[in-house]
């Protein structure tokens, strides 16, 4: 009787994760348990940081059926894996966005380019140090700190690293505020963050009709690989500015956007098990990630800088910046070190011009980057 | 495949995307620098009388 009692509940013991526990699975849990802590407490990117880290943890339970094939779960990440879930983020993304800014000031999109060479470092150090070049392709698109087009082109180029490469990005574009600043004010004299520029005329209605329709065109003419994702958010967007659907356009702005959003970061969150994140790789590409952010901010001041050289009506070289996409988080970060140096000076108006600039920056760059590493 | 698995071809496909990133930005901000005639052709639509 006392042999079967033992047996009974070593056969109890096996159908349990407990076996399968290790070390790892509990550093996972702490990561999660973190990330939940920063959304809820410092109020870092909460709808994305709840989703993700709840999965993650769920992700390190061993024997939770969720993350395994016929999981919830597993049919979560089926959405990132075959690139639907992307094109709707963006889709919610074009209906809650006003590119007035960036159409107001055409001059300043070259910015949008400008920030972008963190993408490009990356890639060289990822090469450097030794992944292959479709994997430093994805790690670099980190530096376009733009989450979905970071899925995107990771899905397609190196998917097995798609945990590491969003959570770098997802984390990188929250951190922004921190990181950001020392770069600007390290690449910029006092006089330079005083400048004061002009409010951008106004735009409109039919050439903010026009604009998704032409930006469409644009990209599946030019860079059919990224068409799906613009393609959608010049949708969202088209539905907003037409005014005769707010029915649709309120809809893409909420109701899909919150759906997506909490499948996509449970999506991303399940992917995260310790076997596959707790490797050199990943301090690797967390690393490799930073000096993309680095490198951008950097290198979009310096364009203004370098345009300022040219111009009559100089730029403020803080805006450069925000050419590194993230919207608005990069173009509310050189508004606010702007109104550090002068509380009266508002550039929030002129920084989301190249900060909208920036997410076509970062789908051009993945455009060609995808185009020129899946050719034969 | 086109590129070349190596450093030089990293830098290559830098090189190329960087600068063509530049070449299209460029040429959507000449695009956009044409919209403000679009308000005009909305302006002129506006004020064109009304035939009976």
């Amino acid at each position: 009787m006392h042999d079967q009692f033992i047996l009974f509940l070593e056969a109890l013991l096996q159908q349990t994760g407990l076996q399968e526990l290790w070390w790892g699975n509990l550093v996972m849990i702490a990561v999660g348990c973190t990330m939940i802590y920063l959304a809820i407490a410092k109020h870092f990117e909460p709808y994305l940081l709840i989703g993700i880290g709840f999965a993650c943890i769920v992700a390190n339970v061993p024997g939770s059926d969720l993350i395994r094939e016929g999981g919830l779960f597993h049919y979560a990440y089926q959405g990132v894996n075959l690139l639907i879930l992307p094109p709707l983020i963006f889709l919610g993304v074009g209906a809650m966005t006003d590119f007035g800014p960036m159409i107001a000031n055409p001059r300043l999109v070259i910015l949008g380019a400008g920030a972008h060479l963190g993408i490009f470092v990356a890639l060289i150090g990822a090469k450097l140090w030794g992944f292959s070049i479709q994997e430093a392709g994805a790690i670099g698109i980190i530096g376009g700190a733009d989450g979905p087009m970071a899925i995107f082109v990771t899905v397609t180029l190196a998917p097995h690293l798609l945990p590491q490469i969003s959570v770098a990005a997802y984390s990188y574009m929250a951190l922004m505020p921190l990181i950001q600043p020392p770069v600007m004010r390290l690449l910029t004299t006092k006089e330079e963050r005083l400048i004061r520029m002009e409010q951008p005329r106004q735009v409109g209605k039919l050439e903010k009709i026009a604009f998704p329709i032409v930006i469409a065109v644009i990209v599946n003419l030019f860079f059919p690989p990224v068409a799906p994702l613009i393609t959608m958010l010049a949708l969202g967007n088209l539905l907003k500015e037409v005014g005769v659907v707010e029915r649709l356009s309120r809809t893409a702005a909420n109701g899909i956007m919150n759906v997506v959003t909490i499948t996509l970061t449970v999506a991303i969150g399940s992917t995260m098990s310790a076997d596959t994140f707790l490797t050199v790789k990943t301090l690797q590409i967390v690393f490799l990630g930073l000096v993309a952010f680095v490198f951008g901010t950097a290198s979009g001041v310096l364009t203004a800088k370098i345009m300022n050289i040219f111009l009559t009506k100089k730029i403020n070289p803080l805006i450069g910046s925000a050419g590194i996409a993230s919207v608005p988080i990069a173009a509310r970060v050189s508004a606010v070190v702007a109104k550090q140096e002068d509380k009266r000076n508002y550039l929030i108006y002129q920084a989301m011009g190249p900060n909208l600039a920036g997410v076509f920056g970062t789908a051009i760059s993945g455009g060609i980057m995808l185009a020129l590493l899946l050719a034969r | 495949m086109l590129v070349p698995d190596t450093l030089q071809g990293a830098l290559l496909l830098s090189l190329i995307d960087f600068f063509l990133s530049f070449v299209v930005i460029a040429g959507i901000g000449f695009v956009l620098a044409a919209f403000p005639w679009l308000d005009r052709i909305a302006k002129l639509g506006v004020n064109d009388p009304i035939q009976d």
